[in-house]
């Protein structure tokens, strides 16, 4: 008996973390199916991990008594949200509003779960940002509400770079300079740290070289993962990795805060959301960093994107209106920024928010180029790109691939043309046609 | 454990206890009725934990999900046969989870194990002094919930934050390195449970066979191993079983590292293939596939390691 209580224990801890997304999405299903309050409001339920959900609903609850929206906070996408809201959309139980981020709602839209809102966001269009509206629209159908947006940009420490006369690259080909003349100042400090295990983050990178990994032609996806432009990003990244010019660890572990707070890294390749995490991550550091635009490949102005929210209504949502209601408010009401920048800095799609955004954000942390001119000249420069109905699969093909890189089991282009490989046949397995981009 | 409770409830609360059957209608009646209610609860909670969901997951590995066009439509669910085992097997993905949970095994069974037994006859045999408080100390790993564990390990590998990268002979979380890592974080997890089971199984073993072999002349060892070790024979396979499924299983801890580190692949183990083909690729025929299929493993293995202690002992 002692036995059979440790098995089932052991059985249960093992199972825990697969289960703690079934079961918090379990307990969200058992509140509530009426679609209507006690006092007559719409009841609208959403499913979020956007940080501050919480009190923009509660703005929006207290504004006005048509619509109710009730909030479950869920895990972050790739730990387990998207599990729960496709195994939701599965059982049919999905909330009214989904959270999908741009590199996501492909594949969330290959479900089946999403409403199709073009003629709902039709009079929106001029509002929003090319790249967050082309984020939600990847077939000519509006499928998502635009939240924020999250060009990449380069953050530096300007101190040491002015302590050491070290220019700012604008290219690539400086970048590795850069890289060598922070190694040469202090040995033990490197430029930046390249996350091989992010593979949204090797994605954005890409983004940058103009070659998106898929594209829509007729019915078929063409898939180019390792197109030249891809290839050329892995490879320049494999010499700087294999010539020790910089890190290839995780961002935003214990080790890469105190790697970045004790000078021992010196750049991050970041997003606008970064903004947030060095002013929270590190704070005692206010007046050394600066943040400027992404090297470029030859001059040529380009840089991608590194995730990104926007929000879907469920295809089975009985309240789709007030769904929508609560949603345009979200994305285009100029308290939301308010309200987000007491206590981030938010960069929303929305244009006119943006502008709230920059009067409300106190920046006083950065010191060089104003943080909103860098992030809205990146939001400019940001390429044509399409996700695929796989993007969030092949993320973690791509951790996988990239695992034998520091060890030199493997080399970048060699692991980008295996997950090519996966990604294809992947997408043929599932019933998609699917051809190889370099066929075109 | 729910159920053996459950059963010792019924049973005390049996309305008549009847001595002995008898040939009368009303009671035999009764009697019938008798074992199958005591069988009810057990029954019923096999049924609804174990047998519904292994029919479910049948009937999902024979069907998958095909997109057609571009995808935007949404799936339809069609009826395969048997190729999503197909799928798995072929794999090489699967080839490499289940190769690295049999070199894991192959580790971590006989160290662990090995490593239990000899502290519990040192716990046994020696005059131990605060025997209570060696116990609770090398069982109070097994207190700490799996993931907690996990973390609190993957920083003492961190590098740079951690102590262990410095000492250990092998890189922590570098490629060749997680593996005996992950034997290290579940040998210490498990070993002090073990230990337990097999103290509580020496302690049942009769104190005059023990006087009997002193009389004979064996010593302490001689007494551990021709003694001890042959009577809790059983216990000690019961356990093998209990750490060979375990291992089978292996989910928390290369789960945790691979925050960590990239040297972990999001299918490293079984366990880890099936939460990354349902939750992360959306597959969930290949998912209910892989799952039957390690569950038909721990089944056979488990089988056999129970045969073998059968014919042992016979």
């Amino acid at each position: 008996m002692v036995l059979d209580t440790g098995w089932s224990r052991r059985a249960f801890l093992r199972a825990t973390l697969g289960a703690a997304a079934l079961g918090a999405g379990g307990a969200t299903l058992s509140g509530c199916s009426s679609s209507t309050t006690a006092s007559g409001a719409t009841r609208v339920r959403i499913w979020s991990w956007l940080t501050g959900m919480d009190r923009y609903v509660a703005a929006f609850n207290a504004a006005q008594r048509e619509v109710h929206v009730e909030l479950s906070v869920i895990a972050a996408g790739l730990d387990g949200g998207y599990a729960q809201q496709t195994n939701a959309i599965r059982a049919r139980n999905a909330p009214d509003i989904l959270h999908v981020e741009y590199q996501g709602l492909i594949q969330v839209l290959a479900t089946g779960g999403l409403r199709d809102i073009t003629d709902d966001m039709s009079d929106l269009a001029e509002g929003y940002s090319d790249a967050a509206w082309r984020g939600v629209r990847p077939d000519g159908r509006t499928w998502a509400v635009p939240m924020d947006l999250a060009p990449m940009v380069f953050y530096y420490r300007a101190d040491l770079f002015d302590r050491h006369g070290i220019a700012v690259p604008r290219t690539w080909d400086e970048f590795r300079v850069a890289a060598e003349a922070v190694r040469e100042a202090d040995p033990a400090a490197r430029l930046t740290t390249f996350p091989l295990n992010d593979g949204s983050f090797f994605a954005g990178m890409s983004w940058q070289a103009g070659q998106p990994w898929w594209r829509i032609d007729g019915d078929t996806w063409v898939v180019d993962v390792d197109g030249e432009g891809t290839l050329r990003t892995g490879s320049y990244w494999q010499d700087l990795i294999s010539s020790d010019l910089v890190g290839s660890g995780g961002t935003g572990t214990q080790d890469w805060i105190a790697s970045m707070h004790e000078g021992r890294l010196w750049g991050l390749l970041g997003a606008s959301w970064s903004v947030g995490t060095l002013q929270k991550s590190i704070p005692d550091d206010t007046g050394r960093w600066a943040v400027t635009t992404m090297p470029t490949w030859g001059g040529e102005p380009a840089n991608g994107m590194q995730g990104g929210t926007a929000f879907g209504v469920s295809e089975d949502s009985q309240v789709p209106e007030a769904a929508m209601t609560f949603l345009r408010w979200l994305s285009t009401d100029p308290e939301v920024p308010r309200i987000g920048a007491t206590f981030t800095s938010p960069f929303p799609g929305y244009l006119p928010n943006r502008e709230v955004a920059r009067d409300e954000v106190g920046l006083d942390y950065f010191v060089g180029d104003p943080v909103f001119d860098v992030l809205e000249e990146a939001d400019r420069r940001v390429p044509e790109w399409t996700w695929g109905p796989n993007a969030l699969g092949l993320f973690s093909n791509i951790t996988d691939s990239f695992g034998g890189v520091p060890a030199g089991r493997t080399t970048i282009p060699d692991a980008l043309r295996r997950v090519q490989g996966v990604a294809l046949s992947g997408l043929r397995e599932r019933g998609l046609s699917a051809r190889a981009g370099g066929a075109a | 454990m729910t159920v053996v409770t459950d059963r010792g409830d019924s049973s005390a609360r049996r309305p008549a206890p009847s001595p002995a059957p008898r040939r009368m209608g009303g009671r035999a009646g009764r009697a019938r009725l008798a074992p199958l209610l005591l069988v009810a609860p057990f029954a019923l909670l096999l049924l609804a934990t174990v047998l519904v969901p292994i029919g479910y997951a049948l009937y999902l590995s024979l069907f998958t999900e095909r997109l057609s066009g571009l995808g935007f439509s949404g799936p339809e669910d069609v009826f395969v046969w048997l190729s999503n085992y197909g799928a798995v097997l072929s794999d090489p993905a699967f080839a490499e989870s289940v190769w690295n949970v049999a070199r894991y095994a192959l580790v971590h069974v006989p160290l662990m194990l090995g490593a239990a037994l000899v502290l519990a006859l040192l716990l046994d045999g020696a005059v131990v002094w605060l025997r209570q408080v060696w116990s609770l100390a090398v069982f109070l790993p097994y207190a700490v919930p799996g993931v907690i564990a996990g973390l609190v390990w993957a920083y003492l590998f961190s590098p740079g934050i951690g102590p262990l990268n410095d000492v250990l002979p092998w890189d922590p979380l570098g490629s060749e390195g997680v593996l005996p890592s992950i034997v290290t974080m579940a040998t210490w997890q498990w070993m002090g449970y073990n230990m337990i089971i097999f103290y509580t199984a020496l302690r049942t073993v009769p104190r005059d066979v023990l006087e009997a072999a002193r009389i004979d002349g064996a010593g302490p060892v001689r007494t551990a191993l021709s003694v001890k070790v042959p009577i809790i024979r059983p216990t000690i396979f019961v356990a093998l079983v209990f750490t060979v499924i375990g291992s089978l299983q292996l989910f928390t801890e290369p789960l945790v590292l691979r925050s960590f580190t990239g040297s972990v692949t999001s299918t490293w183990t079984p366990s880890l293939y099936v939460y990354e083909a349902a939750f992360i690729t959306n597959d969930y025929g290949r998912a209910a596939a892989a799952s039957l299929l390690l569950a038909l493993a721990c089944a056979v293995l488990s089988a056999l390691v129970m045969r073998l202690s059968t014919r042992r002992s016979g």
